[in-house]
């Protein structure tokens, strides 16, 4: 019998209520068909008002640019996230620096791209994620190598520890950049994992899933995107994550794919992935993959929730808030675009 | 013709109910137009209701109601409305409960309402905060006829325009004056940065010198060596070590210098003091703690890349000449800029508080005149539109009391607005029960939200707030007990509702004094039965008190 669940109240119980208070305002079923049937923005913002958001966008000028709508949810959820962190203690707050890590990698490699070509950092900054801004970030722009860049700037930061893999790569173009962003996020991730693991109890539980899957999708995209590429198979296996339950066979299967067809071949040996392949395509009435890969996510995110007295349900609501925010862009685009055959593609989340 | 058709049919309506409901009297037969208005202009509602005495409503049983079916004529629909709002005794039903909210008839008209608002809550952000007190309000703010509301709205959006111009000026002059503050800093601090930098590079050059064996021996002793500037100088420029001096927000400091010093791998020189007084910030005009830096380096293309690091850090570089008199010289130079630019931000200020100052004597009287506009618009929503869209059905519970003063705000609504045709006011006899409602003065309030947070009773049932009004404070007074304690409640009590006129009108005091303030006449009578029940108990400030003595009578 685990001792967890009898001392996790006194140091996270506030937090774990206070997240399943935001959870139980994250839009369902109705208050989705109320957005779709919005003539404008205007109605878009009117009907807003009525859900957990309330007044967020009342200082706003009319007419509303859908870039604003999108900047006020994500500036809500980082002050939320703040809350969080700035209350949580160990190991909680461990956990919620290891998500703000995956922003961090994200940050790092827009800058890097937007110093390649060239771009101003005042307004490369403006676009980086708040989650993930972190002192020294906006001094990447001044490395031309990895190795400048792990000691110049991330060598004080937790991003360190997954810089060992890249330092090999010579210089810091296109198509390394997205080797380095891949490799970075595989040591992360495989970090995360081994900490959730270390953890123990419900949380390596949930969280286990949580990241295989994440594991694996990164697998299947790399290795779709890597067709038409003069990526090679062995780098490409390098790149794949090794906590998801392709490991190790699947992944010296996918290594070796040429086409997608191939790929669902692969994905069909496992039962969960299989589901997920099957019915996917480009064609107009069937799902994208990432689309499907988006659902299934949602799917196991909600299951989260389901336990009690583990951190995984902080993951999981950042990443469901997420897609709550793809949902709201998403419809909002459509009318402000006036486009709206496509407009019923959000993925609804509960 | 067609009303009348929808009058007859009504009527069958009302006959066919009254068979079958026959409790429900006062029902008045409405025939044709000109008998409706010759009923409305002649009858006076006291001749016609007969209400006995015991249907009146009192605080023991709620008011009797009556449902109402107002016909307004669409120019004269608003303001009718507003009359009735003044009055205060209806409550509209939603006769568009399946309609959602954005497909109403005056949606709009909404939406520009809360444009106006959000206009308004800019500029009261905006006074708050330049420190302008906020006017307080006419005591009536009528809600202006549609066609101010594009007066109004202009008004507000020309004097928004304005006020952001006056803030777009005065960050720019601020950001002028902070970039001549830190160069004023930059250059009293720069003089003790070149001292200890020239001492450093004398270092060098000495550690230089004896390493090439170009020390003679002239005598020994020599490590006291006098070093005259001018050899220093020289120095510096044969080696070529260039500075850049800037300034850094002190919480970057750290951080900055480290990555400073990683990049340089070491090769420089990094000297820091911070400034006394916090500078302010352009755009938040809050107070940032920053401090000056100077650094030391040689090479050209660590000059380029300590200048990209400098962007990240968002430290600003700033030129200084290397001479003494030089700097003296551009320091007067920058002390008298200041004085310029800081006068010029004077003047930006005034103006921008005047103009303030004038917004603040009517922004109260807006909002106010803003929230009637919009009440008067949401209600406006739930009336159906008639046959033609030429008038507006309304359907309102008013209570039979006050017919009269609804019919007069209905009259000087249709004569306000120069419409020729009256509002039509019929009374609908239904099945639904009425709701509730109690006529309560300033000393039943109290007691009738107490009861309330209950549950509120049904149509016509007795209401327990009479006996609550004895019953809570007397079970309050057996529980507290104390003549002093309790003279102390009756004291602050008794304070608080002789100012009670004053002290409605500060908003200061936050919730809980507000709260305490609107139950002082529960805490008067909650103080006199605690002095009452002292009494009894023989209980002064918690100590036995004996007055009347013992009534024990030995009896042998």
């Amino acid at each position: 019998m685990s001792l967890a669940e009898y001392g996790f109240n006194v140091d996270n119980g506030y937090l774990e209520g206070l997240l399943r208070g935001f959870r139980s305002g994250i839009l369902n079923k109705t208050e989705y068909l109320n957005l779709v049937q919005c003539e404008t923005i205007d109605d878009l913002k009117l009907q807003l008002q009525a859900t957990d958001y309330g007044n967020f966008l009342q200082n706003e000028p009319s007419p509303i640019a859908v870039s604003v709508i999108d900047e006020k949810l994500r500036s809500r959820l980082v002050v939320e996230f703040r809350h969080f962190r700035n209350h949580a203690v160990e190991p909680l707050s461990t956990f919620l620096d290891y998500i703000t890590y995956s922003y961090m990698i994200d940050n790092i490699i827009l800058l890097i791209t937007g110093t390649l070509r060239q771009r101003q950092i005042a307004e490369l900054r403006n676009k980086c994620h708040p989650l993930g801004s972190f002192a020294e970030m906006e001094s990447v722009n001044i490395a031309s190598t990895p190795a400048d860049l792990y000691n110049a700037v991330l060598v004080d930061t937790p991003l360190a520890n997954y810089f060992k893999s890249c330092i090999t790569q010579t210089d810091l173009d296109e198509v390394n950049i997205e080797i380095i962003r891949n490799s970075l996020y595989k040591a992360y991730i495989e970090d995360f994992y081994q900490f959730c693991q270390n953890i123990g109890g419900a949380t390596a539980d949930v969280m286990g899933t949580i990241l295989a899957f994440e594991a694996d999708r990164r697998a299947f995209i790399i290795t779709i995107n890597s067709f038409g590429t003069e990526l090679t198979a062995d780098d490409r296996e390098k790149l794949y994550p090794s906590c998801g339950k392709l490991y190790p066979y699947g992944l010296h299967q996918l290594a070796k794919c040429e086409d997608y067809e191939q790929v669902r071949q692969v994905a069909e040996t496992y039962p969960e992935y299989a589901s997920i392949f099957a019915g996917a395509g480009n064609n107009p009435g069937e799902k994208t993959l990432e689309d499907r890969f988006f659902e299934r996510e949602v799917q196991i995110n909600m299951l989260s929730f389901m336990q009690q007295f583990h951190f995984g349900i902080f993951y999981s609501y950042i990443r469901l808030k997420e897609q709550e925010s793809r949902n709201i862009v998403w419809i909002a685009e459509c009318i402000a675009q006036r486009h709206r055959t496509k407009i019923d593609n959000y993925i609804p989340i509960f | 013709s067609s009303p009348c058709s929808a009058c007859v049919t009504s009527m069958y309506f009302r006959i066919a109910r009254y068979k079958y409901y026959p409790y429900q009297r006062n029902t008045y037969v409405i025939g044709r137009q000109s008998i409706i208005i010759d009923f409305i202009t002649r009858y006076t509602p006291n001749t016609r209701f007969t209400v006995p005495a015991r249907e009146m409503g009192s605080i023991l049983r709620s008011e009797e109601m009556m449902l109402l079916q107002l016909l307004l004529q669409s120019d004269s629909a608003y303001a009718c409305v507003r009359e009735l709002g003044e009055v205060g005794k209806v409550e509209f039903k939603d006769l568009n409960a399946e309609v959602s909210a954005f497909q109403r008839k005056f949606v709009n008209e909404l939406r520009r309402c809360d444009e106006m608002e959000r206009m308004l809550r800019f500029f009261v952000s905006e006074l708050e905060k330049a420190g302008i007190p906020i006017a307080e309000p006419p005591l009536n703010c009528q809600a202006p006829d549609p066609h101010h509301l594009i007066d109004l709205e202009t008004l507000f959006s020309n004097d928004e325009e304005s006020l952001k111009q006056l803030n777009a000026n005065q960050e720019s002059l601020r950001k002028n004056l902070l970039d001549l503050k830190e160069l004023k800093h930059i250059l009293d601090k720069a003089q003790t940065f070149f001292q200890e930098g020239e001492e450093v590079l004398a270092e060098a050059f000495v550690q230089q010198q004896t390493t090439a064996g170009v020390v003679g021996g002239a005598g020994g002793g020599a490590p006291a060596m006098e070093l005259r500037s001018t050899d220093v100088e020289a120095a510096a420029a044969e080696t070529k070590f260039t500075f850049l001096i800037g300034v850094v927000p002190t919480e970057n400091l750290l951080v900055f210098t480290r990555v400073l010093w990683r990049v340089c791998r070491g090769n420089v020189f990094v000297k820091h003091a911070q400034i006394e007084e916090p500078l302010e910030d352009p755009i938040t005009g809050n107070p940032v703690v920053k401090s000056v830096f100077i650094l030391f380096f040689q090479g050209e293309q660590l000059n380029a890349r300590i200048k990209k690091l400098c962007d990240g850090f968002r430290a600003t570089l700033y030129v200084c000449p290397e001479s003494g008199p030089e700097r003296r010289q551009v320091r007067d130079q920058v002390g008298v800029r200041i004085g310029e630019v800081e006068s010029v931000l004077r003047n930006t200020t005034n103006v921008k508080d005047v103009a303030l100052g004038k917004i603040a004597q009517s922004v109260e009287e807006w909002q106010q005149k803003v929230k009637k506009i919009k009440a008067i618009y949401h209600a406006m929503n739930m009336f159906n539109l008639d046959m033609g869209h030429q008038s507006l059905v309304a359907e309102c519970w008013c209570p039979v009391r006050d017919f009269q003063a609804v019919q007069e705000a209905l009259n000087r609504g249709t004569h306000l607005s120069g419409s020729p045709v009256s509002a039509i006011v019929n009374r609908i006899s239904t099945p639904e029960t009425p709701p509730t409602y109690y006529k309560v003065n300033k000393f039943t309030s109290g007691f009738q939200a107490i009861v309330e947070s209950y549950g509120v009773a049904s149509y016509r049932e007795l209401n327990p707030t009479p006996y609550a009004i004895v019953t809570f404070p007397f079970l309050f007074g057996v529980m507290f007990g104390d003549i002093g304690h309790g003279l102390m409640m009756l004291i602050l009590a008794c304070v608080l509702i002789g100012f009670e006129k004053k002290l409605a009108k500060t908003k200061e005091g936050g919730e809980f004094l507000s709260i305490i303030f609107s139950g002082r006449y529960l805490l008067l009578l909650m103080g006199l039965f605690s002095v009452y029940t002292g009494i009894i108990y023989n209980t002064l400030y918690s100590r036995t008190t004996n007055v009347f003595g013992s009534a024990w009578r030995p009896y042998y």
